[in-house]
């Protein structure tokens, strides 16, 4: 009972809870849920055209739990999913497709309307119907001019924009989410849904639901839409809770100023993201395709397989899986499975050609992992796969179970260390296989160069056991960290010219942002044309802007441009201004017909501030046409002062350098002496290599006592030195006379003079140096039986002596 | 008792060590029984250690202490200066760490530090070192190995062989010892030994970095600035590291659009060297794309280097040649105190380094690393950050003699 009441919780939770896009993930009725495959026992198809359009569309439609649940025969109309003659289903069909423009099919905006898509997202649907339908068309999609469409003219409004600071967003909307949305929408839940809008962490919530707040409409928030009009889990009655919500969110706009357009500004007109002409024309080569991934639910816990190719391989989102704008999954330790059944369809698919392609595009979070980690794999668990494709920090790794190879598809290929092929960027990566070449790996459109020392080999032993996994080992122990925007598997290679075809299409969805400039220009109709998209969860890419007027006989006359700038929201971004030195003037001879004039080729960033339904932008310029507003930068501030240190101390030690140049200097060996040259190249880093005295360590004492030792040796070795230095003391007498009241200060007294100076007030007190010094000499010179007290002796406690003092404080402070 | 016949001192046994170590603790505590006020003796000591890095002599130590005692604690200074040891061990250890990436101090002498301490010997404007046709090596007389366009040798025997580098270095031209064209020397930048360090591999960037760090006393973070147009960033510049575009939006864009557009003026130089049998680049050579020299890869002077990972984000800017433009002008970082006699663009690496050692914060950079030197501390507190800027001034007015500036930190820290 206990487990059914879970059971039925969960089920809610699932069905419930969706996520914030901004797209309406929920039909209007609930679709049938008969998924009985209809056997087709009717005249067969009269043409080749009808036959294809069987195989590649209707067999996908009829099922009862898809569009043959209605439009059969005797049922609604147009009944295109009729199963009592293919032929009739095919005129029907005719009325509603579009095979010059598959996704501007009827079949499909309607579906994209809201019409019963047969899954929870309405992008899944309209993609998978399109594959259908372009695959009776029997051409891939091609890419296609766009013709620009004139957007609404608008000049920039005021706006509202976010605060930095989230405390009113905690006073206002936040308890609202907490109390009623939590149970889903935070990292901790049972099943965490993405977005985390009710995150017990403040900021992590603020930055969620900024996207989904209208501060200058707040019925238009996604958060009051999604509850008033998709109902969505409303904790009473929805247009009660809406309205709590409209409350919430027109409290948190009272609070904030309007930021006015300043009127000094030369403005274009404004217009948002998706107020722009969709430039997304196709022309991905997917002829072969068996799964695809694009990540365009953008909410909930499923990645649908849109490949059209049944049975759909959907992935599970499980652990940490994040949406991310602009299309796409970013991978924190998480994974994105498959079940091991539908994964079935990979095995057959490919051992049936015996080759395939992985395409991706993907964004690693690092350059530091590895195992490789898991972005693509199609395996059972650390030691046991049919292919992976994986990341071992700056390479990409290719395996491959053939008869070549063992469980695990090693050996590996490998992209080659030095070439650092992966990069912690937006890459389009695509791994072919096939019996002949091997595998090969390509990054961003061009072949690494890494050539498979694996004879290419059957894929036989491939286990169909297997299942299908993005992100991580099914296992869940090798995680990849980054970014997917795309994933797909095609069981066929895909040629060198197809892959740079597949490249240059790109990822995502973007739009020709027109912005309006004919009232500074006398040009009609003319705009300045950005190409823009959604480039992650945080920012927008603005491109090659060019200047165009959309009338076609209109005169362009020359127009001086210059310092432009984009704004959102009321004001000029503050980075990302890469156009502030476009310099040039618009005229004729530059205009390409059909096309424009190019301003520039770069590209810059914007950063996102309230989602793409929200963000307002315009142009501004220095100078455009007879309207000139001077910007003038103003000074900074002067650098504040530096905080005062802790006082330091005024002495501090000597370097390795100094220490070996002092000691040569305070005994006359010079630095060149073989043995004091190579014991300091031996001692040299273990002397203390910074003045600092705070650092100093008993090591560092250790090699300047050592190196002492090694002068003071010399001084005393080097008959040529030592009767200089030590002036008549006799080396030949036995210690323990060698060194009485007469002859001791000749070794003293030198010492004394040479390394603590004559009547320098900072050096150690000489009489007390003195004293110990004699001490020294006393101790050592006294002979016992056991001692050999003889000539060498005496050399050693001269020397000893020496080394006391040059390796002391006298010599070492500075 | 065969203590130091024959033996080496790491071979001194444990209990003789013991013997001596007590007479060396108490000396050493006897250091600190100093008195703390410091006379014309004491304050001659301090100079000579601090500038010769050895004791004085007797003599000496007398006739500086009588200057001292005089006033003229500078010319005190200019005598400690006049040792050999000033330059091969204060200036060489000092100049070291600038010629590497990882600041060792240990690394042997090199066409770098030669240059630097040659000229600081001969009093040259010290803005040279980023800019001047300027190289120096051992007088030819001396017998050593010449030098070499592709290795060290030349420097490491005049170490090996403790040359005086006071008398024996002699100025000469990088253009005539090393044929680079006169107009692509940069003063110590296109040294060999600094294109070993920062031309090797990458990008050319860290040229720029670690001069930014060794002459302007800032790495990127201190003039990270992301309002400056990011117009210069190139295409190997992930947009989204990651995948996260705000760490590009908010971090790198900072550094990168005022950094690319200057360190384009490395654009046609490259360390070329044999990866495979020389990968550390021991025998490598800077190499130059002068006029009429075009580089295969890009079909222009600039190096391939320049156009690397150009697919991290294909809308980023392309090089074409090595103009490069001082966005720091503005912003923040006009803070720096770029020199308003010059035009804040240019082409090529002398020109860039002009750029940079006209700036104040160049010099105050120079004048402060001097004074850590000789003080042996920083800059702690208002008293000290006075006598930086008084020092940085008398740098400018001594024409950028750079051992003016050391007499000067000589003289503040002398002791009282």
């Amino acid at each position: 009972m206990k487990s059914s009441i879970l059971l039925t919780t969960l089920l809610f939770v699932l069905s419930g809870c969706g996520g914030g896009t901004t797209e309406v993930t929920e039909p209007p009725l609930p679709p049938p849920t008969d998924a009985t495959p209809i056997t087709y026992s009717g005249p067969p198809a009269a043409t080749a055209d009808i036959q294809q359009f069987r195989i590649a569309l209707w067999d996908n439609i009829s099922p009862l739990d898809r569009c043959g649940g209605c439009h059969a025969q005797g049922e609604q109309s147009p009944t295109f999913a009729r199963n009592d003659d293919i032929n009739l289903a095919y005129a029907e069909a005719n009325t509603v497709v579009n095979l010059d423009s598959p996704s501007d099919s009827r079949m499909v905006t309607f579906v994209g309307e809201g019409h019963n898509c047969w899954l929870s997202s309405i992008d899944a649907c309209t993609d998978i119907l399109t594959t259908w339908i372009t695959n009776w068309a029997g051409v891939a999609e091609q890419a296609t001019d766009i013709p620009l469409e004139p957007p609404v003219a608008r000049t920039p409004g005021a706006n509202r924009n976010f605060p930095t600071d989230p405390s009113l967003f905690a006073n206002t909307v936040y308890p609202i989410l907490t109390t009623y949305c939590a149970d889903c929408h935070t990292n901790s839940a049972t099943i965490p849904i993405s977005p985390f809008i009710a995150s017990s962490d403040l900021e992590e919530a603020y930055q969620a639901s900024r996207s989904r707040i209208n501060l200058d409409l707040p019925a238009d928030s996604r958060f009051v839409v999604r509850i008033g009009n998709e109902f969505h889990n409303c904790w009473t009655d929805c247009t009660a809770n809406a309205n709590q919500l409209i409350a919430a969110i027109q409290t948190m706009a009272d609070e904030i100023p309007l930021t006015e357009l300043d009127p000094s500004l030369v403005a274009s007109n404004a217009l948002t993201l998706v107020d722009g002409t969709l430039a997304t024309g196709g022309g991905r080569f997917e002829e072969n395709i068996i799964a695809k991934y694009e990540f365009r639910a953008g909410s909930g816990n499923t990645a649908f397989d849109t490949s059209g190719v049944e049975p759909a391989l959907d992935l599970t989102l499980s652990g940490g899986v994040n949406w991310v704008g602009g299309f796409g999954i970013q991978l924190t330790g998480g994974k994105a499975q498959g079940s091991t059944s539908d994964s079935r369809k990979l095995h057959d698919l490919i051992t049936a050609t015996s080759e395939f392609a992985i395409e991706a595009w993907v964004a690693p979070a690092n350059v530091t992992q590895e195992g490789p980690a898991r972005i693509v794999s199609y395996s059972a668990g650390p030691t046991q796969r049919n292919f992976t494709l994986g990341q071992t920090l700056y390479r990409y790794d290719a395996l491959l179970r053939s008869s070549n190879t063992d469980a695990n598809g090693e050996p590996a290929l490998t992209t080659s260390d030095a070439d650092e092929d992966l990069q912690a960027a937006l890459q389009h990566v695509v791994v072919n296989y096939d019996p002949i070449n091997g595998r090969q790996i390509y990054v961003n459109g061009a072949f690494t160069d890494d050539i498979d020392e694996v004879e290419g080999g059957l894929l036989n032993e491939w286990d169909p056991s297997y299942a299908f996994v993005l992100g991580n080992e099914v296992s869940n122990d090798i995680p990849w960290a980054g970014t997917i925007r795309l994933v797909a598997i095609h069981n066929r290679t895909l040629s060198p010219e197809q892959i740079v075809q597949n490249f240059d299409v790109g990822v995502g969805e973007r739009f020709f942002l027109l912005f309006g400039i004919e009232q500074q220009t006398n040009i009609p109709q003319s705009y300045i044309v950005f190409e823009a998209s959604q480039f992650d969860s945080f920012s927008y890419l603005f491109s090659e802007p060019r200047f165009v007027t959309l009338d076609g006989d209109a005169t362009i006359s020359s127009v001086e441009l210059r310092g432009m700038r984009i704004g959102i929201n009321g004001r000029e971004a503050n980075s990302g201004q890469a156009y502030i030195n476009v310099e040039t003037t618009i005229n004729q001879a530059d205009y390409q017909a059909g096309f424009g004039q190019p301003l520039s080729r770069l590209g810059t960033l914007v950063a996102l501030e309230q989602g793409p339904q929200g963000d307002e932008f315009f142009l501004t310029f220095e100078q455009l046409g007879d309207f000139s507003n001077v910007v003038i930068e103003a000074d900074p501030p002067a650098p504040s002062l530096p905080v005062d240190l802790e006082p330091q101390s005024d002495i501090g030690l000597r370097n390795f350098a100094e220490i070996n140049a002092s000691m040569s200097a305070l005994t006359d060996v010079p630095l060149t002496t073989p043995q004091v040259q190579e014991d300091f190249i031996t001692l040299q880093q273990q002397l203390p290599s910074v003045t600092n005295i705070d650092g100093f360590l008993s090591a560092n004492q250790m090699a300047v006592t050592q190196l002492a030792i090694s002068y003071c040796d010399r001084l005393v070795e080097t008959p040529s030195l030592s009767s200089r230095y030590f002036a008549g003391f006799d080396f030949n007498r036995p210690a323990n006379v060698a060194f009485d009241s007469v002859s001791r200060p000749l070794i003293t007294t030198p010492i004394l003079d040479r390394m603590i100076g004559i009547d320098v007030a900072s050096q150690p007190d000489r009489a007390s140096v003195e004293a110990e010094l004699n001490n020294l000499i006393d101790r050592l010179t006294t002979c016992g039986p056991a001692d050999t007290c003889d000539a060498q002796h005496t050399r050693n406690v001269a020397k000893a002596s020496c080394a006391a003092t040059l390796g002391s404080a006298t010599m070492l402070i500075q | 008792m065969a203590l130091f016949n024959e033996i080496k001192p790491n071979e001194v046994k444990n209990s003789d060590k013991i013997k001596y170590a007590r007479g060396l603790l108490c000396i050493l505590a006897l250091i600190f029984c100093a008195i703390a006020e410091a006379g014309p003796r004491e304050q001659a000591k301090r100079i000579h250690d601090r500038l010769a890095g050895i004791p004085a002599s007797a003599s000496v130590l007398d006739e500086m202490a009588t200057l001292i005692e005089q006033g003229d604690v500078s010319s005190a200074a200019f005598i400690a200066m006049d040792n050999s040891t000033f330059y091969n061990v204060t200036l060489k250890r000092w100049i070291s760490p600038w010629t590497n990436e990882e600041s060792d101090i240990f690394v042997p002498l090199n066409d770098y530090t030669a240059t630097v301490i040659g000229i600081a010997r001969d009093d040259i404007d010290f803005r040279q070192i980023l800019s001047g046709d300027i190289l120096y090596t051992a007088d030819p007389n001396l017998g050593l190995p010449a030098y070499s366009n592709t290795n060290n040798a030349h420097y490491e025997a005049i170490e090996s062989q403790n040359i005086d580098l006071q008398v024996n270095l002699v100025a000469g031209t990088q253009s005539s010892i090393t044929g680079l064209p006169p107009e692509a020397t940069a003063g110590i930048m296109t040294t060999r030994a600094a294109a070993r360090s920062f031309f090797k591999d990458g990008t050319n960037r860290a040229m720029f970095r670690f001069t930014l760090i060794n002459h302007m006393c800032t790495d990127l973070e201190g003039v990270q600035d992301i309002s400056r147009a990011p117009d210069r960033i190139r295409r190997d510049v992930s947009r989204s590291p990651g995948g996260d575009s705000r760490i590009f939006i908010n971090s790198c864009v900072g550094c990168h659009s005022g950094m690319d557009s200057l360190a384009q003026s490395f654009a046609y130089y490259e360390y070329e060297y044999d990866v495979d049998s020389d990968p550390q680049g021991d025998n490598g050579f800077l190499a130059y794309n002068g006029v009429g020299d075009i580089d295969p890869a890009t079909g222009t002077r600039v190096t391939e280097k320049h156009l690397i990972n150009e697919n991290n984000f294909p809308f980023g800017f392309i090089i074409t040649d090595d103009r490069w433009d001082n966005y720091w002008r503005f912003g923040q970082n006009q803070n720096l105190g770029w020199d308003q006699s010059l035009s804040g663009s240019g082409s090529g690496a002398k020109s860039m380094g002009q750029e940079l050692a006209n700036s104040r914060t160049f010099a105050q950079c120079q004048v402060t690393k001097v004074f850590e030197n000789v003080c042996l501390r920083e800059p702690q507190d208002g008293a000290d950050r006075q006598q930086i800027e008084s020092m940085t001034n008398n740098f400018s007015a001594n024409s950028f003699q750079i051992k003016s500036v050391f007499a000067d930190a000589a003289d503040y820290c002398k002791g009282e």
